[in-house]
């Protein structure tokens, strides 16, 4: 057994846990009303129908009851959060438009040099507000957008507006509801018909002020027959009190298309990261969620797609690590609305140092849904006797015509594996790392290579003095 | 749908009346306080909520705006003996005409309660828990409600503050009952309500078989059948427990079903669902001591509108225990089941095993099957694995039978028959399997 009593996001502190003077250019004042919804569409000076819509979701946030299920939500002061800080007052299109200060975050984070190395476009939101975009320029020849979804409004209002609230409405649940009424930054993608974009887009989001509300909002559109690869990764200063992120994300992917979601969510540890995210496929499409959850105080998070044409294919691959005093209720969903849909979710779970970690998940085969079938496999992993995990798998199956199936283990690190790998020479610690690294390994290889590469790490530095 | 009771005020009623009747029936007072603590919850509980989990996929609605109507007093006379009972039960009983240990409730009354000469001399009681609660007292008051408290809703509130009839079994330390104890449940006609409790004993290295038989005819009109079991498994005991469920059509049944096993010993437990307009049933295994172990196998097959809904908890309470379970389900017409089941394992229950298995066969495009397996584990040596299908018969095994000269129809009733056939192996009474096996045929029609 060793000694060392090391956190579990030990190495968070000194790689994102620094954050910035607060030099925003405005910030509301704490709490929610009608007065600081219409604020925050003035400032924006958004057209009528999205300030009336916004104004809408908050009587529908204000009568949905809190969920009773997932995580203890009890804790949140709604009046106490800042639902609106904007950092600055131009959205750069340069790097070297981006004020100091954030260029500084962002730098750490290695942001330009991702852009650099191996992205075809990047965005990066600060607090409220994207302070930078920047998209290849031959695929914006070719016609694909990639901005804040603020600035799509603005350019691209039309596009915008036929989309927008279609697949997460603002009725769907609170948080979306929430997300409806003060939503502000995130990313609008639209993949033109047959588009390829061979080299995913990647968006960078950070919370710095304290007692923040992040609530961005991002819709994807990949036209007939084309292809995109987006990647977003997450992370906050580490203060005292906790702060609210609550993402909507909507997907429409068109016949023949393709599109793959990667989160890497390592949010520090007073963060309630409670997101709505969906996705629509039509004829022949193809929609992949692959969910990495590592951060947060608790994460209620469960991608989800309509296959909605036939043809239509579902992938959803869940990583969850919960360390000391976290609470990861991930999973997926998938509705099968029609005929020869297929879906596969594959959810692996850690749970270490009193942790909690679970996949919470849904398969519905709705009636005329025929030779549909769908696979979910969940594992989990609980690395010592405080840590908990939860398997909740729902299917509700309305056609005979089907192969429905699921199965779920729980189970400790082997002694045998741990044996054997010892009787190698290898150290118990590096021995129980390897292991969990083979664990999430079908899902890691999923991922692109840099962000496997940082996956591993960040599952072998939470591994750390983790051996009993 | 969250109608408060009092505005009603028939469960009040009732609940005075029934306790009136216990008083009469020279119950103890601490069963009839027991009586009134239920009936105060009940005042303050709603029928449950469709926004709770356990119920959100079962709707009581149209039973609960009968419930007023329908008779909870019934009580059709003692039976002299087998010949007074009703024809279906006797035909369950097949051969056993001789002396067998048996409690047959009537309606609201257990009308026949014997027992075994052999079984007598043993020390084990068989008998109604009326009798029980006036003659073994001692053996109740810790046992009776310790595992099915009247807070875990307004069902069980009401039960709880009306129960009559049921069965007590009981056996002393170290004894083997040979012959099986049979229980019937029965209603005659329509319009009734019974609420039966059902307590088992047995005490340490005792080994027992019970099976618990629910019938009835289809009557025009709504009935209702209100069950709690509380079965208890001392140290290294082994208790095989079947209810098998055949009611009429007409028939509403709602059943908590608590077993506690203790160190060493094993629960084989048997669950039939055939009949019944709609079946809720809450059925809960603790596993209590190390060693203990829990076997669960059940199916259930449903046609026209049936509406079956299983609830299964597996709680390893306790280090070094094991659970397995296997529900099948079929569903035929516009049937619809949903099987709920949750392994828990509690923070220190190291060297858990536990299986959960659910099987679904759709015969039907209107039939629906949801499948909710669940898995909360606290602890981390363990192995806790679930697993559930959902399809239709598979077709390279049509193609197998066809291609032997089976007709389709005949192909897919085998499989059907096949299907049910690794639970219906686990009843031990010949008699009543070949019976089971006949409502399965007529059921694939």
């Amino acid at each position: 057994m060793t000694t060392k009593t090391m956190d579990i996001r030990d190495g968070y502190a000194e790689k994102y846990g620094f954050h910035d003077a607060e030099q925003h250019v405005f910030k509301s004042r704490r709490g929610l009303d009608p007065e600081i919804v219409a604020q925050i569409s003035d400032m924006k000076g958004e057209p009528k129908w999205m300030r009336d819509y916004r104004l809408k979701a908050l009587e529908i946030f204000e009568k949905k009851p809190m969920p009773t299920w997932g995580g203890k939500l009890s804790d949140i002061d709604f009046q106490n959060i800042f639902y609106y800080v904007k950092p600055t007052s131009e959205e750069a299109k340069s790097w070297d438009d981006v004020p100091a200060d954030m260029k500084r975050t962002f730098d750490k984070l290695g942001i330009p040099e991702a852009e650099q190395k191996f992205l075809s476009g990047v965005g990066a939101q600060y607090d409220s507000e994207v302070v930078y975009h920047k998209i290849k320029e031959s695929l914006e020849k070719q016609g694909v957008i990639f901005l804040s979804c603020d600035q799509a409004l603005k350019e691209h209002e039309e596009l915008f507006k036929k989309y927008f609230g279609t697949v997460v409405p603002s009725t769907d649940n609170k948080f979306a509801a929430l997300n409806s009424a003060v939503w502000s930054g995130g990313s609008f993608i639209y993949v033109p018909k047959g588009v390829q974009v061979e080299v995913p887009l990647q968006a960078y989001f950070r919370i710095n002020t304290k007692d923040m509300g992040q609530f961005e909002r991002t819709l994807i559109i990949v036209d007939e027959g084309a292809w995109v690869h987006y990647v977003e990764g997450c992370t906050a200063p580490i203060y005292a009190s906790d702060s609210l992120h609550s993402a909507v994300v909507e997907i429409i992917v068109k016949p023949n298309a393709r599109c793959r979601y990667t989160t890497i969510q390592n949010w520090s540890n007073n963060v309630y990261n409670l997101v709505t995210k969906r996705a629509v496929a039509y004829r022949d499409a193809t929609m992949e969620w692959v969910d990495g959850n590592l951060g947060s105080k608790l994460t209620m998070k469960y991608p989800s797609v309509y296959l909605v044409e036939p043809g239509a294919k579902a992938e959803i691959l869940s990583i969850a690590f919960a360390g000391k005093g976290q609470h990861q209720d991930a999973g997926g969903k998938v509705v099968h609305a029609a005929p020869n849909t297929s879906s596969k979710i594959v959810s692996k779970s850690i749970s270490k140092d009193g942790g909690r970690a679970g996949y919470r998940g849904l398969v519905k085969v709705a009636k005329g849904a025929v030779d549909c079938r769908s696979n979910v496999n969940c594992d989990a992993l609980i690395l010592d006797e405080e840590s908990r995990s939860d398997t909740y798998p729902y299917m509700e199956i309305e056609e005979d015509r089907v192969t429905i199936g699921h199965e779920a283990t729980v189970s400790k690190i082997g002694d045998e594996q741990l044996f054997y790998l010892q009787s190698r020479g290898i150290g118990k610690e590096e021995a129980a790392a390897m292991i969990v690294s083979g664990f999430i390994e079908p899902i890691v290889k999923e991922l692109p290579m840099e962000y496997a590469v940082e996956m591993n790490r960040l599952i072998q530095l939470q591994m750390e003095g983790s051996v009993g | 749908m969250t109608t408060l009771h009092t505005e009603v005020g028939f469960d009040v009623a009732w609940a005075a009346r029934a306790e009136a009747r216990a008083t009469e029936g020279r119950e103890p007072a601490w069963a009839l306080e027991r009586r009134r603590t239920a009936a105060a919850l009940m005042k303050n509980l709603s029928f449950p909520s469709r926004e709770d989990e356990l119920w959100r996929r079962t709707d009581f609605r149209t039973l609960e705006a009968e419930l007023p109507a329908l008779d909870p007093f019934a009580a059709p006379g003692r039976a002299r003996n087998l010949d007074d009972l009703p024809a279906p039960v006797l035909e369950r009983l097949g051969a056993e005409t001789g002396p067998v240990a048996l409690v047959v409730q009537r309606d609201s009354e257990v009308v026949l309660e014997q027992t075994h000469p052999e079984l007598e001399r043993q020390g084990v009681i068989v008998c109604s828990l009326d009798r029980a609660l006036r003659e073994h007292e001692g053996k109740l008051r810790e046992k009776f409600g310790a595992l099915l408290h009247p807070d875990f809703d307004w069902y069980t509130a009401f039960a709880t503050a009306t129960h009559r009839g049921g069965a007590f079994v009981y056996l002393p330390d170290g004894v083997e009952a040979k012959l099986p104890i049979r229980l019937f449940q029965w209603l005659d006609g329509a319009g009734k309500l019974a609420s039966p409790r059902t307590v088992v004993i047995l005490g340490r290295g005792a080994r027992a078989t019970v099976i618990e038989e629910l019938l009835s005819e289809t009557g025009e009109r709504t009935s209702f059948h209100l069950g709690g079991t509380e079965v208890f498994l001392g140290d290294e005991s082994r208790l095989v427990f079947g209810t098998l469920q055949d009611w009429g059509r007409n028939v509403y049944h709602y059943s908590n079903q608590r077993a506690q096993v203790g160190r060493g010993a094993e629960l084989q437990w048997i669950q039939t669902v055939l009949g019944a307009r709609m079946t809720k049933t809450n059925s809960y295994f603790d596993l209590a001591g190390p060693g203990a172990q829990a076997f669960v196998h059940g199916f259930m097959f449903g046609d026209q509108s049936q509406h079956f809904h299983l609830h299964t908890l597996q709680r390893h309470l306790v280090d070094h225990t094991t659970s397995d379970l296997l529900i099948k389900g079929a569903l035929k017409d516009r049937a619809r089941s949903i099987y709920q089941g949750l392994i828990q394992v509690s923070e220190g229950a190291q060297r858990t095993d536990a299986y959960q298995a659910n099987r679904n066969l759709l015969l039907s495009s209107k039939a629906r099957a949801d499948s909710i397996p669940g898995l909360e584990i606290l602890a981390n040596d363990v192995r806790c694995t679930h697993g559930a299908t959902i399809g239709q018969v598979d077709e390279e095994q049509m193609f197998y039978l066809m291609a032997r000269g089976l007709t389709r129809l005949q192909s897919q009733r085998l499989i059907v028959e096949g299907f049910f056939v690794p639970v219906l192996d686990r009843i031990p009474l010949e008699g009543v399997r070949d019976q089971l096996r006949q409502v399965i045929e007529r059921k694939i029609g």
